[in-house]
């Protein structure tokens, strides 16, 4: 089924029913432990992705224009990014592209500096205080080396959630928003150089809750990774330069020496 | 070793603050540029890896921090504020550094150059440990706020990375007979009559230089 190119994964929330099987599947095959939360009066449990929550769906309550009542649901996660903060920023090459174009993570190179959970525009990598490591969604890397489907796909029993190769995944989004009409749309191909999670979304981008309407790789990380990085050797080798251009050209500040004579004079009386 | 009728420039503390700054400082740059850059993070080897080292950055920090804070405290009298004119007038001339000047102004303990470098080392140092420990202890703080913490302090190592040179130039070959400042602490009356007449008039006035080979006068802590 799956190739070594370009993957999406494609989200159709407008077939989305919440039953949370894709949370409770990603949990299963990572491993990843349940932890006690509290009744917030939401369905949307645990409140909000973790270190070991790595796929949520999201619960909302939405009124449009027309006084409509909807309840949207989104299912969030790792949008794996091309142009990816995280790997961008990573300064161990734990987070890296996959053959698939995903972002995997490498545990064993992960120093848990945290600097990716700054650089992500969707605030997808978590800590885990216990381990000194970050998480994320690696879209069930291991299976798809095996030729499987990820574990959320796997579980969908509605079709909501289907991977396949990128220009098909493609087609398949614009189709489906053809056919639901009115505000649906594409959401992950116009941004970030493409990201390898799709959604199709019934409403406009801005009116989901944590979901960036047009994301970038925030201004921060080009400040410090363009501009400052490359300063370094700038600055530090200009300085060094003009210090030994200095000792060449100009000389040392010595002691003038005829303080040194006047002094000897001075001790002399 | 100290020959007769040179002069002490620093006391002992002084010289074990300095030397704690830039112990820590280094290793810090080190480190640092290890994980700044992937094709530096053979750093870490030495380290038990690049976890050790990211460990071995952030204890020095807080290092850093404790020997900024005795540096500033110990040095802002002297060199926290400028003075006019004589400061200005060394900074037209260049400090006699950069082309030859009969007279260079009045320069007290600390120069002008030398506040300058002090001021930025306090207000970049200050900005990397508050930085610096945002970025080790994120949680809770809005995004907003943690996201820029990184370039400031890239920002900041740019900045000292770049003076570090320069003061190392300058307290070594740029500016002979000045190492031994920091070193035994012992200078020659010649240097310090170069670099810093105002100091030695004004010690010299209120008979607090201590002189190799003379009855100490009177002891100058902090």
């Amino acid at each position: 089924m799956m190739s070594t190119s370009e993957v999406i994964k494609l989200i159709d929330t407008t077939r989305c029913t919440a039953c949370r099987g894709c949370q409770v599947a990603c949990k299963q095959w990572n491993e990843l432990p349940g932890l006690r939360t509290k009744n917030r009066g939401s369905y949307q449990n645990p409140p909000d992705l973790g270190w070991n929550t790595w796929t949520l769906i999201r619960f909302q309550e939405y009124v449009n224009e027309k006084g409509t009542f909807k309840w949207l649901f989104r299912k969030d996660g790792c949008m794996h990014c091309t142009d990816a903060g995280c790997v961008k920023v990573c300064p161990s090459g734990a987070l890296y592209h996959t053959e698939y174009g995903t972002v995997g993570i490498k545990k064993d190179l992960c120093i848990g500096c945290k600097e990716c959970t700054a650089a992500c525009p969707f605030e997808i990598p978590r800590y885990n205080r216990r381990t000194d490591k970050m998480t994320k969604c690696d879209l069930c890397l291991t299976r798809l080396q095996a030729n499987q489907q990820p574990a959320c796909v796997k579980s969908c029993p509605t079709g909501a959630l289907s991977i396949g190769p990128k220009d098909k995944m493609l087609t398949a989004a614009y189709d489906r928003v053809k056919v639901l009409g009115g505000d649906a749309n594409v959401y992950g191909d116009k941004f970030l150089g493409g990201t390898h999670v799709l959604y199709v979304l019934s409403e406009k981008p801005e009116v989901y809750d944590k979901l960036p309407k047009s994301p970038s790789i925030p201004l921060s990380v080009t400040v410090w990774k363009d501009w400052l990085k490359p300063l370094t050797w700038i600055a530090g080798g200009g300085v060094i330069a003009g210090s030994l251009l200095h000792y060449i050209l100009h000389g040392p500040k010595r002691p003038y020496p005829e303080v040194d004579q006047g002094d000897h004079a001075e001790r002399g009386k | 070793m100290p020959e007769k009728g040179m002069i002490k420039a620093t006391d002992l503390f002084e010289r074990v603050v300095h030397w704690m700054l830039a112990g820590s400082c280094i290793l810090l740059f080190i480190t640092g540029l290890g994980m700044m850059f992937r094709e530096l993070n053979f750093i870490g080897n030495f380290m038990g890896g690049l976890v050790g080292l990211k460990y071995v950055h952030n204890f020095t920090g807080i290092f850093f921090i404790v020997s900024l804070v005795l540096a500033a405290r110990m040095w802002w009298r002297e060199a926290g504020k400028f003075e006019f004119p004589d400061d200005i007038e060394w900074i037209k001339q260049a400090g006699g550094y950069l082309w030859r000047v009969d007279h260079v102004a009045e320069a007290g303990k600390y120069n002008a150059g030398q506040k300058m470098f002090f001021l930025t080392v306090v207000g970049c140092g200050a900005l990397m440990g508050v930085s610096g420990l945002i970025m080790w202890f994120p949680m809770g703080l809005p995004m907003g706020l943690v996201r820029w913490m990184y370039p400031l302090h890239a920002f900041g190592f740019v900045v000292l990375f770049a003076f570090f040179f320069v003061h190392l130039y300058l307290g070594t070959i740029g500016s002979p007979g000045s190492l031994p400042a920091m070193l035994d602490g012992w200078v020659t009356r010649a240097w310090a009559k170069t670099q810093h007449p105002k100091w030695l008039k004004e010690m010299e006035a209120a008979g607090k230089l201590e002189v190799y080979g003379e009855e100490k006068k009177e002891a100058v802590s902090h």
